[in-house]
């Protein structure tokens, strides 16, 4: 009687697990699938009675987001694209000294390093800003490019640190043997073996410079290259007088890209996230 | 000791464009911002000293009192945030099916632009089109739309919102990620000596994540204070300067102002806010758990 008894309540107690997972999961999703909803529905039905699934849907505000939206969408492509492959080139050879090597000032150097995750970077707009105007970096793909390396840099480090220190002891010293030298060794024998962490911080850093709008906002004027995040924001500021559906056509289209990349990459973030 | 000299001469050879980067783009604009606060400072114009001037006329005007207050409130928002990835990451923990589909589901709104949600929930609770308040409305529980934007307390609860809303899977992650890494041996020990859920919750699961917590709250209480792309997009820091956080009043004065000295007079401002927040929760942190384990 009395293992039922326990037995129940195991059973109940992971029911209720399981109920507030789902509840989550809809707090989650039932947003979005409004914002779906909306984007296909004829403007006569935005208004009156709410329903999920629309009565005659049509694609059309998809076509004039994509139309409204192809500039600002390839400038967000050029912008993250270079801004990841930056960060893989200024990131990878210091996390690998962290990770691997012993020499004199490297815990120093280190939290010097991720010390800067603990920075407000909305200050650093003002500075950046009056700098990039009088080195003529103001409204260019590059002056983008080199800003966001700010606040991904610490990131990024943190995240390859993490699995290079994980690899295999003695790796080097094994391909010492065959005759490499300690930066071959790095080259051929440490960066393909991690390959998916690299790709995954370079689908991060992808994602934070797609998703800026602070130093994009700032760093931009509409001659420019403006991206699709700044674009979004101007016609929406206020919320007053929008076409919903248009406005959640945009919506949707720029943030599945990042949304599609942070899933792919998710498994070596998460794991670099575990505090011990 | 010439191969440990070449493999230190590669270690600083590697680290140098990491520390150089930061330096110069993160370490150098910090402290030419310091400067710049000392001048009327436009952008693209001559700069004029002014010395503490910029500081002065923050202390003594009225709206710097009010963006201060609207601060404390907004930092509200940091806390539920902990709630909710708390009592998720524990409750995933526990389900025995689809926990990777779940988790991943749990991380969708922070992955997205904080824009694109932030336009969102605009739609949503927009007071004449939103599904929210056609919805509270049809079912009877609201006579008509709350229009929240025109209104204070009402503006500030729904940036509150929305921002636990999109930040909180941070948390989660991190919390979930050291849930994980609890050894399954002191739950087992816990059970031996016949701990209820809710002690072992007390006295294993919660001491486990204390380093955790810690990261997720710092981390995040610094983020949130500073990420304004939601406040500015829902309410432009209105009415009047009530849901103007100190990160939006800096924002107003550089963008709407071009007046970058004192928009980083108000920065460095946020910056030891940031840094008392930081230092208060650490010292209760420490004070609890050290409470709790005696």
């Amino acid at each position: 009687m009395k293992f039922n008894d326990a037995r129940t309540r195991a059973r109940l107690f992971t029911s209720a697990n399981y109920l507030l997972v789902l509840a989550f999961a809809g707090m989650i999703l039932l947003p979005f699938l409004y914002a779906f909803s909306v984007s296909i529905k004829p403007p006569t039905e935005f208004f009156g009675t709410p329903h999920l699934i629309p009565y005659e849907p049509t694609f059309k505000h998809w076509g004039d987001a994509f139309d409204n939206l192809r500039e600002p969408l390839v400038n967000s492509l050029i912008i993250a694209s270079g801004t990841a492959i930056i960060s893989l080139f200024v990131t990878i050879p210091g996390a690998y000294a962290f990770g691997r090597v012993d020499f004199a000032g490297k815990k120093i150097g280190f939290y010097i390093i991720v010390m800067a995750l603990l920075f407000p970077y909305v200050l650093l707009i003002i500075p950046i800003s009056d700098l990039w105007y009088r080195l003529g970096l103001f409204n260019t793909i590059p002056g983008l490019w080199i800003a966001y390396q700010a606040f991904i840099t610490p990131f990024a480090v943190w995240i390859l640190r993490d699995y290079f220190e994980k690899l295999p002891l003695n790796i080097e010293e094994a391909a010492q043997v065959y005759g490499c030298t300690s930066f071959q060794a790095f080259r051929k024998v440490i960066l393909p073996l991690s390959a998916p962490a690299v790709a995954a911080v370079g689908f991060l850093s992808f994602v934070v410079s797609w998703n800026d709008f602070l130093f994009s906002n700032m760093l931009t004027t509409g001659t420019g290259p403006r991206p699709a995040v700044v674009s979004l924001f101007i016609t929406t500021a206020g919320g007053e007088g929008l076409h919903w559906g248009l406005t959640m056509a945009k919506t949707i289209m720029i943030g599945l890209p990042p949304t599609v990349f942070y899933l792919a990459a998710r498994k070596y973030i998460t794991n670099a996230f575990a505090v011990e | 000791m010439k191969e440990t000299f070449l493999e230190h001469r590669l270690a600083y050879l590697f680290i140098l464009p990491t520390l150089l980067f930061l330096v110069l783009i993160l370490w150098i604009p910090f402290f030419r911002g310091v400067w710049m606060s000392l001048h009327e400072w436009p952008l693209n114009g001559e700069p004029t000293w002014i010395g503490l001037e910029n500081y002065t006329y923050l202390f003594e005007w009225d709206v710097f009192y009010t963006s201060l207050k609207a601060t404390f409130l907004f930092a509200f928002t940091t806390l539920i945030q902990l709630v909710i990835a708390l009592a998720a990451a524990i409750a995933i923990k526990n389900i025995g099916h689809l926990k990777d589909i779940m988790s991943s589901i749990f991380l969708i709104p922070y992955t997205m632009p904080p824009v694109v949600t932030g336009t969102v929930w605009l739609y949503l609770l927009q007071p004449q089109q939103g599904p929210v308040w056609q919805y509270l409305v049809g079912w009877g529980i609201l006579d008509s739309p709350i229009y929240w934007s025109v209104s204070g307390d009402t503006a500030m609860a729904a940036i509150v919102g929305v921002t636990a809303w999109t930040f909180w899977p941070f948390m989660f992650l991190i919390i979930f990620a050291s849930l994980e890494n609890i050894p399954d041996e002191l739950y087992e020990s816990a059970r031996v000596y016949g701990a209820g859920r809710i002690q072992t919750f007390l006295k294993v699961t919660l001491p486990n994540l204390k380093s955790a917590i810690l990261v997720a709250v710092s981390i995040r209480m610094i983020w949130n204070l500073a990420k304004i792309s939601q406040p500015l997009q829902m309410t432009s820091g209105g009415p009047g300067y009530e849901t103007s956080i100190l990160a939006v009043l800096l924002y107003r004065f550089a963008y709407d102002r071009n007046q970058m000295g004192i928009a980083f007079a108000v920065g460095i401002v946020l910056l030891l806010v940031v840094i008392a927040f930081i230092l208060v929760f650490l010292r209760e942190f420490e004070r609890d758990s050290g409470g709790a384990s005696a």
